[in-house]
């Protein structure tokens, strides 16, 4: 069976004005306007299979929404090809968008002035679903969000977390089975943003959809994905799942003592390297493959009565991480094959 | 579901959407449909007043001509109206053409469906004043001449087209610009002169009126006024107007698709 999604040497470089600040500088740019290429997105090739979970992970600018847009076929790449759905998303036409689903957190397709019912009624006669269809998916999706005394409500009057679950409601009606969804718990309180994420996986355990989000919440990514795609400056930086990505960057695991009497930092520092010790806690740090072992060791030796064992905060893996690719020089670009879309 | 039953409910519940958006701003429609009124009545009143001073005609248009002239450009000028160049730079330029694209559906579609909720919905409406007015004001009543108002239907049609996708293509321009609307305010401050919308062309000056006719304007609102009304309804006028019409609503058609092609892989998807 295909990929449900393939993006190879996708490139999308902008062109975008400069100008010196100050009146002499937009005066300057009015008769010789000046211009720089950015490169946002370069050379990303990657593979997700149906039903996956797949987050972006990067900084502000780093390419994600860019190539999520590229994906959904809104933006033409630079270079590159990519496969959506079995289609091309810049010609693959309503078949293509029949498949897909698009949910940006910081935008709404709901109709501003009116109940979400009627934003509801008006995607079932866009997308053409039939009645049977759309009156159980409806109702799945009501049930499943918890938008029954919502309906009636006009749209501008629901608070931000009512608007996305109606939002949601609204983008998965035709029963899209690939989901672009971009920053889908911005702004939204703990309970909404925890709603969202169950709902998102009972949506794919139901349909077997394959989702594709970018979100600056890592309880987000890890809540939702089984594997992330890391990008920073347009390049992919790491494709795997997040406890590989952990593992990569952080090669030790912290393991929190609770000391016992008279224990000192002689016989501590036989486990591992003390990061801190202050009667009656310490810490340590040992090879990630042998904290398990280290830890029967501790409690065997007597000088503890308790352990733990702690993963490092997945936010400072990533930050390594993109600290480590700050400190990697790029190699040159090679020439770029340009497209020809055909709209 | 067959396509012709697909595009009835796609049409159907985007103008059912449009009037429900509309019932939640009454006073909005008030506003717009009074500025609708206000120009000609403006317009009227001058030439009225003229006329009056000249002994009753300007270059042969008498005070009745000025009043039918005027009742039929503020008809055809609301069921001709298209805003949809504003609609579209703001789509553009707050990031909601993102999920227009997204959907299986061609924005213009969205875009034609709002202008027939909208001329249905002033264009009654200001019938409805002319009929009123024509119960107390016996000059401003048409003769009845089927043929004719069946032309005038046709034209006020194919006017509302060339209207629709000359607006559209060049709110297209947002995705080059945020200038497009500056282009369309331009554009319709000259077709208040030169679409006979302040005066019939034959009052304006010589080469004024001429430039006109090489332009699209006149097709859109003072052919349509001249079938209404029954002036120059001569047969080689009316195929002249005709064949200015198609042509003109072929070009508007074709910049569109033009402007939409290149646009979509120029567009910068802005806005999240």
């Amino acid at each position: 069976m295909s990929h449900a999604i393939t993006a190879q040497d996708l490139s999308k470089h902008y062109r975008v004005k400069v100008r010196d600040p100050g009146l002499r500088g937009a005066l300057y740019a009015l008769v010789s306007p000046r211009y720089r290429d950015v490169t946002a997105v370069d050379r990303l090739s990657f593979q997700i299979e149906h039903g996956e979970i797949v987050a972006f992970l990067g900084p502000n600018g780093a390419g994600k929404t860019t190539t999520l847009k590229m994906l959904t076929g809104l933006l033409y790449p630079t270079a590159g090809t990519v496969t959506v759905a079995g289609c091309n998303p810049w010609t693959g036409g309503s078949a293509f968008k029949s498949r897909i689903t698009l949910v940006l957190g910081n935008k709404q397709q709901l109709l501003w002035d009116l109940p979400p019912e009627e934003t509801f009624r008006l995607n079932k006669a866009i997308y053409g679903i039939p009645t049977e269809v759309y009156e159980a998916q409806r109702t799945e999706l009501v049930d499943l969000l918890g938008l029954g005394p919502l309906l009636d409500t006009p749209a501008r009057q629901l608070s931000l977390g009512e608007r996305m679950k109606c939002e949601l409601a609204a983008a998965l009606l035709h029963r899209p089975t690939i989901l672009m969804l971009d920053e889908p718990t911005l702004g939204l309180d703990v309970t909404a943003q925890d709603a969202i994420r169950r709902f998102l996986l009972d949506y794919r355990a139901r349909h077997n959809a394959t989702m594709l989000l970018t979100s600056h919440y890592m309880a987000d990514i890890t809540a939702l994905a089984s594997r992330v795609l890391m990008i920073d400056r347009g390049r992919l930086l790491f494709d795997g799942s997040l406890n590989a990505l952990v593992a990569r960057t952080t090669p030790l695991k912290r393991i929190e003592l609770t000391l016992a009497e008279g224990a000192t930092p002689e016989q501590i520092a036989r486990f591992g390297e003390i990061h801190h010790f202050e009667f009656p806690h310490a810490t340590i740090d040992v090879p990630r493959d042998e904290a398990t072992r280290a830890s029967a060791r501790i409690l065997m030796s007597g000088a503890v009565v308790d352990v733990s064992i702690q993963d490092p905060p997945i936010e400072d893996a990533i930050r390594l991480a993109f600290a480590e690719a700050a400190n990697t020089e790029r190699p040159p670009a090679p020439p770029l094959v340009p497209l020809v879309p055909r709209p | 579901m067959s396509t012709a039953a697909l595009w009835a409910r796609r049409y159907g519940a985007l103008i059912r959407a449009a009037w429900l958006v509309d019932l939640q701003y009454r006073a909005d429609i008030a506003l717009w449909l009074l500025w609708g009124i206000i120009e000609p009545a403006v317009a009227l009143g001058i030439w009225w007043s003229i006329a009056s001073a000249a002994g009753g005609d300007v270059d042969g248009f008498t005070q009745l001509d000025f009043a039918r002239y005027f009742f039929a450009v503020t008809l055809i000028n609301q069921l001709t109206q298209a805003w949809d160049a504003w609609s579209i730079d703001h789509w553009v330029a707050e990031g909601e053409m993102n999920y227009r694209l997204a959907r299986p559906l061609n924005p213009v579609h969205e875009a034609i469906a709002d202008n027939l909720a909208y001329k249905a919905r002033t264009g009654t409406i200001v019938l409805l004043v002319w009929l009123l007015a024509a119960w107390f004001w016996p000059i401003v009543r048409l003769p009845v001449h089927p043929r004719r108002w069946l032309l005038a239907a046709v034209a006020i049609v194919l006017g509302a087209a060339i209207r629709f996708f000359n607006g559209f293509a060049i709110g297209l321009l947002a995705f080059w610009t945020t200038r497009a609307t500056s282009l369309i305010e331009l554009q319709m401050a000259l077709g208040v002169f030169l679409s006979g919308q302040i005066a019939p062309l034959d009052l304006l000056p010589h080469p004024v009126a001429v430039i006109a006719h090489y332009l699209w304007f006149p097709y859109v609102i003072a052919f349509p006024v001249s079938l209404l009304t029954g002036v120059g309804d001569s047969a080689s006028s009316v195929a002249h107007g005709f064949i200015g019409q198609i042509v003109w609503l072929v070009v508007w058609w074709g910049a569109y698709r033009l402007v939409w092609r290149r646009g979509l892989v120029r567009y910068g998807a802005v806005g999240g």
